[in-house]
């Protein structure tokens, strides 16, 4: 299975793709909209944006369904069109996957949280996983579990996933910055989250969102001291700045991938951007990875 | 001794007690003691340490909503047994919402816990709430000052709507207009002729004081 020759190859780093929100938000997305609708909306449109990366070098791209779970989709009362919109998802990005590249199934959050923030529960977030799980599964090659900011939830979601798959996995946490280190927003250390997933049957452990590059690089050099499994970095380009009309991040994109190279020589195997990244920060990574 | 009494209130807060505050504010009642100094060097002392532990990343999400979650149980039952003529005088009256079409709400509810247990008047109108609404409120209360939140940079634009509608009903001078959430900018603010943003509920309450000379 190519993603795992990938992983024992000692000298292959793999290139995701890059943030999908802000490639839509530069397409003229519609205020309010989740993009998981334009799966259906504007297939052609989430197809031109896998299709910029993997033509940028990505190896993998991850599909549309980042809001799709049914917990998720209810707030924007979608739920009814959850089987469309992730089989639209897989349709958009089959269409233009090239050879020896792969398709990673997204999971986000389910957007509710445990009390006493909220009121989800561990089987209403297994349900919810369950359900997108089943739907993507035919189509991907491996998972994305990421942007989860409660511990729980995430090892709510890997279990409902290998309840269907074995295919392989990565889990992604969200973390914040604070004068103690980083934690999620529920208090969860980066210690505690690591030390807990290298326990589990996944692939890979990593992080993504909220941090910009620089603070990534630090994040990186803490979690190598917790576990062995490969990791993966997902950083943002900075925050977004609106002006008049238009969101700008406004990281220079070789400060962007010299960070990322940091986190390379320090031992990050999977390696890719979210929010403000561009095909064309995947470009820059790319000319860096084939030069190393 | 009463200062040891509203150490006792600020301790259960910040450990989360909810049977040990109410406890201390059943006492208070019985007692007929100043229920407005038991709220004021009580209560919201207690949920302002909870605000400061969160700003030094003691304190997560979980123990900030606990916090606000006791000490709102504990105003209910205090409040209707404020005495006649004490009834706490507010510093000024504030109305907040989460913009139309955004659902995240954790931020702008500790912002109006924060508000409260400072003194201010707070009417929390919700989240994905049209502006019309919120400028309607704000009139209907007097309020003096608007705070608009938005997550996501889709749903940020209804917070220059909030400040354009004002205009063309001609009430731009009738109220502070400030905005929240993780967007927001200096940029964005100058762009919307607005009157100020903060980054955390600690932030809104210096902003809300100074914008109202408090």
């Amino acid at each position: 299975m190519l993603f795992q020759e990938w992983l024992k190859d000692d000298s292959k780093i793999v290139l995701f793709d890059g943030g999908f929100g802000s490639e839509l938000i530069k397409r003229g997305l519609k205020s309010g909209k989740i993009p998981d609708i334009l799966n259906i909306e504007k297939p052609e449109v989430i197809s031109d944006i896998h299709e910029s990366y993997y033509n940028a070098g990505s190896d993998m791209c991850q599909t549309n369904t980042f809001g799709s779970t049914p917990l998720n989709l209810s707030h924007h009362n979608l739920e009814s069109r959850i089987e469309e919109i992730i089989n639209g998802a897989l349709e958009n990005i089959k269409k233009v996957r090239p050879s020896e590249r792969l398709i990673v199934g997204d999971i986000g959050p389910t957007g509710e949280f445990r009390p006493p923030v909220g009121n989800a529960s561990s089987d209403q977030w297994y349900s919810s996983f369950l359900t997108q799980a089943k739907l993507l599964e035919p189509g991907v090659d491996l998972w994305h579990i990421e942007t989860i900011s409660d511990l729980e939830e995430m090892l709510t979601a890997i279990k409902a996933v290998r309840e269907i798959s074995k295919k392989p996995l990565i889990a992604s946490i969200t973390y914040k910055r604070t004068k103690r280190g980083f934690f999620t927003i529920m208090g969860d250390s980066l210690e505690k989250c690591v030390k807990a997933l290298n326990n589990e049957d996944i692939d890979a452990i990593g992080a993504n969102c909220t941090l910009g590059s620089r603070d990534m690089v630090d994040l990186l050099k803490s979690a190598t001291n917790f576990t062995d499994k490969p990791l993966s970095v997902k950083p943002n380009a900075g925050q977004p700045v609106i002006r008049g009309d238009k969101t700008y991040y406004e990281q220079p994109i070789d400060e962007f991938a010299n960070d990322i190279k940091e986190m390379i020589i320090l031992g990050a195997k999977i390696v890719g951007g979210c929010c403000g990244t561009s095909p064309n920060t995947i470009s820059a990574i790319r000319d860096i990875i084939n030069f190393m | 001794m009463p200062d040891d009494f509203f150490k006792e209130i600020i301790d259960a807060i910040v450990n989360l007690d909810e049977e040990k505050a109410l406890e201390y504010a059943n006492s208070a009642i019985n007692k007929n003691m100043n229920l407005l100094d038991v709220i004021e060097r009580g209560y919201a002392a207690g949920i302002r340490r909870v605000g400061e532990l969160w700003e030094d990343g003691d304190f997560f999400l979980p123990e900030l909503m606990r916090g606000a979650q006791i000490m709102q149980t504990c105003l209910d039952l205090l409040i209707p047994h404020l005495q006649k003529g004490t009834e706490k005088i507010s510093l000024g009256t504030v109305v907040i919402a989460t913009i139309e079409g955004d659902i995240h709400s954790i931020g702008k509810t500790i912002v109006a816990t924060m508000l409260r247990a400072y003194g201010f008047e707070v009417h929390d109108l919700g989240a994905d709430v049209p502006a019309e609404k919120i400028v309607e409120e704000a009139v209907k209360k007097e309020a003096d000052i608007i705070g608009v939140s938005a997550l996501l940079t889709t749903t940020m634009i209804g917070q220059k709507k909030i400040v354009d509608l004002l205009k063309e009903k001609n009430l731009t001078n009738n109220f502070k207009v400030i905005f929240g959430g993780a967007p927001v900018t200096d940029a964005w603010v100058k762009d919307c002729k607005a009157d100020g943003f903060a980054e955390n509920a600690i932030e809104a309450v210096r902003l809300v004081k100074s914008l109202l000379n408090k």
